[in-house]
Parts: C-alpha cells; structure tokens; sequence
C-alpha cells in the first residue's frame, strides 16, 4: 500500500474528497496540511491506496481537489490544479 | 511530527518572552504583540481616526509583514495569490476588528493579558473558543470563499512595499502624521523603533515558518484533535507569564497582577469581553487565520489576507470615529449595538457562502 495525500480550496472540498474515497474503499482520514507539503494552512485527506494508475487518478479529481501527492521519499506530484 | 511540535512550543516559547520583553523595553502593559491594537495604532498615526491616545505607526506591524517576505523568499514560499472573495474577506476583517476593540485586545493579546494576571481575559478565551466552534459549524456544511488563484509579483508585493512606506513614515516623521503625546495614552507607550522592529521582523519569520495562529490553535484541536498548534499557544501564555514574573522580581515593577479590577487597558465586563471575542473568532475562521496569520500571509504574497489586514484597519478607524471600541470604564452602547450587528452580519456571510451557493 502506498500514502496519498490531497490538498483543497476549501475544508468542505477536504470533507467530500474523504467520502469518495470511502465510496472507492480506500482509508482516509482528514488531518491539517503537513508544514513540509506547504505554508498554507488548510485541510487535506490522507488515503491508503495500491499505486493509482493515471485513470485512477483522474477518477479522484474533484472542483475542489487542487493537489494530490505521493508520500514516497518526499512528495511527488500527481495532479495539481490549474494556477 | 514530534519534531514539528518541538519546532512550535520552542517558537512559542520564544515569542512570548519577545512579547514580554517588549512591555519591558517601553510597549504598553500586555500588549508586547496586539495586531488589533497595533493597526488601530497605526490607522491612527495616518490620521484616519482622531482618537490622540492610540496613534503610533508600530514597527511591529511593518516588522512581521516583513519578517515573513523574508522567510518565505528564503524559503521559495513567495507565492502571490489572492482572488478568493476580496470583499467578504474585507468585512470579515472589519467586524473581527470591532470584536477585537469590544475586547481591547485580539486573540494574541488575549493571551498576553492571562499571562499578565488579568483574569478578564478568560470570559473574551471563552468567547473567543465559542467563535471558533460558530466558524467550524459552517466550515463542516460547505463554507467556502471559493478558491484562490496565482496573482503577479507586482500584487503580492504591494502590502510588503506599503510597509516599507509605512516605515519611511515611521522614521522621518512628516508633520501629517500623528503621534501620541508623551504621557498621552498607550500610543506613546513603545519600544525602540530598532528593538520594536526587530521583534517583528523575528517573529514574523518564526511565524511564516511554523504557519503559527492564534486561531489554529483551537480550531485544528476542534477539527482533527490535531494537538500541535495547541501547544504553541500555551507554549505563549507560560512564557510570557513566567517572564513576567521574572521581570517583577527583578526590577521591581509588577509586570504581573492577578485579579480583575484595574488591569492595564482592559475592562471588567465579562459578558462584552466574550462577545467581542466571540465576533473575532467567528470572523477569523471564516478568513482562516487570527489577524497576526493574515499579516504573515500578506507577506507571503497572498493578497486576499493584505485585503483582510485592510478591513482590520477600516474596521479600527470606525471603531474610534464612532465610539465603537471599548476603553478601560467598559465598553459603550455604541459599540454593543456594532457587535451584535458584527455577529449578524457574519452569519450572515457564513450562511450565504454554506448554503447559497
């Protein structure tokens, strides 16, 4: 298994990402965005998953999603929203 | 993680012996750090309110604004963005200001005032946790101010420039700007512009590197049981408390004093105290940081917060033209009816930005 992390514009975005997972069986848990990850505060969702495809990917982005990450030795991008 | 909640205690640690420090060397009593207060100063010294006994252009301000420039430069954490909602956010600053002055202090000075003995500020602590528990009901059912989105360097930069302006000011004092009398009031009261300064400029830097917040405090323990910035928060309150107390032994003068009746710029009503900190709490949530958070995020380009910053001081300049702020006989009539209008208004704001969308 491997860690992912998402960040959001908003706590809500946070709140919804964590219910799709849910719906997908994935384990996932709201915590504040990691100091390490970024200067913003803000909630993200931490989630378990075997390694995500890109289709997998795309399945898991939301409005509100605006990063998802892989834990691995640092955190390596896998979608960021248009800036 | 253990190690990042070592890194907030110890910036804790350190910004309540700073906060402590600065009463030594000339700021008013527990008031080493108030951002309400310090921009309520500072509108004042611009002449955009007429109150003689609150006008300074504080150092402290421009420092933190600075500080955090220069750590997030360092860093490569510049970042300007804004575009989520300016003018709510404007309101929202504005109403926390009028809480802040109902209170005669914000979330920062809330504390520096339990670590002084005044135990008024327990009824604004409770206050101000209820607002934060208002702003939380909202954040769960869907509030947002929409996203934010990637500004120009010429954006980001304006507060961080207008700070530098503001210090030019500060230092060659022109005749239009307006500084209190010695003996005037708590406007008179201050550090060094140096020391003044430079206690900004680090605490502004430990700030941006910790993301530090009055308000994260409580609200990430509400929201995840998350623990950390809890801790920096007391971690504030005990140092100052025991420089305090340190200070009183050595040098005499009481730096500390229990009880409710005659503490320094504060008032004895317990209800208003946490009303006006329940305005600010509930506000503050909704801009997602105390006023000493949206300070650091101006300097880290964000211009949304600079927006915020700009509420606070119009906020502050009404609440002096219009006899809204507090003082030390209590607070007015003026100013029960602007914070109860205050708590309207921001539910108000919450309701429609949760459910009508």
């Amino acid at each position: 298994m491997k860690q992912y992390l998402a960040t959001f514009f908003s706590h809500f975005g946070a709140i919804r990402f964590q219910k799709l997972c849910t719906q997908l069986h994935l384990m996932a848990r709201l915590a504040p965005v990691p100091r390490s990850l970024s200067s913003s505060c803000g909630t993200c969702v931490l989630f378990e998953a075997e390694a995500l495809s890109q289709d997998d990917v795309s399945k898991l982005i939301t409005p509100e999603l605006e990063q998802l990450v892989l834990e691995e030795n640092g955190y390596h991008t896998l979608y960021q929203a248009e800036e | 993680m253990k190690n990042e909640r070592a890194i907030i205690i110890t910036t804790g640690v350190i910004v309540g012996l700073i906060a402590s420090m600065l009463v030594y060397f000339g700021n008013p009593a527990n008031m080493g750090y108030c951002i309400a207060c310090f921009l309520r100063d500072t509108a004042g010294g611009l002449g955009l309110h007429n109150a003689k006994a609150v006008q300074y252009i504080r150092p402290e301000i421009i420092g933190l604004i600075l500080g955090a420039l220069g750590a997030a430069y360092a860093h490569g954490e510049f970042a300007p963005k804004g575009g989520s909602s300016p003018l709510t956010r404007f309101f929202l600053g504005f109403f926390a200001m009028i809480g802040c002055l109902m209170f005669l202090g914000c979330p920062f000075r809330m504390l520096l005032r339990i670590a002084g003995g005044d135990l008024n500020a327990w009824a604004g602590l409770v206050g101000f946790a209820g607002g934060i528990y208002a702003g939380i009901f909202f954040l769960n059912r869907g509030y947002s101010l929409k996203r934010t989105y990637k500004m120009t360097i010429a954006e980001g930069s304006l507060l961080p420039a207008a700070a530098l302006a503001l210090l030019a000011l500060l230092i060659t004092a022109p005749a239009f700007i307006h500084f209190t009398k010695a003996g005037g009031g708590p406007g008179a009261k201050h550090a060094a512009v140096a020391v003044s300064l430079v206690a900004g400029l680090a605490v502004g830097a430990l700030a941006q590197r910790t993301r530090f917040c009055m308000i994260a405090g409580i609200r990430d323990f509400i929201l995840f049981r998350e623990t950390k910035m809890l801790y920096g928060f007391v971690a504030v309150t005990v140092a100052a408390l025991l420089c305090n107390l340190g200070l009183t032994a050595a040098t005499g003068t009481s730096f500390f004093k229990l009880g409710f009746v005659g503490q320094p710029i504060a008032h004895t009503d317990a209800l208003w105290n946490a009303l006006g900190l329940f305005l600010a709490g509930f506000a503050c949530v909704l801009l997602g940081g105390c006023p000493m958070r949206q300070l650091i995020l101006a300097g880290e380009g964000n211009s949304d917060s600079a927006i915020a910053i700009l509420g606070f001081v119009a906020g502050a300049a009404f609440a002096h033209n219009f006899g809204l702020a507090s003082s030390g006989a209590g607070p007015t009539a003026n100013g029960q009816i602007a914070v109860v209008t205050g708590i309207i208004v921001v539910a108000m704001i919450a309701y429609l930005n949760t459910y009508k969308k």
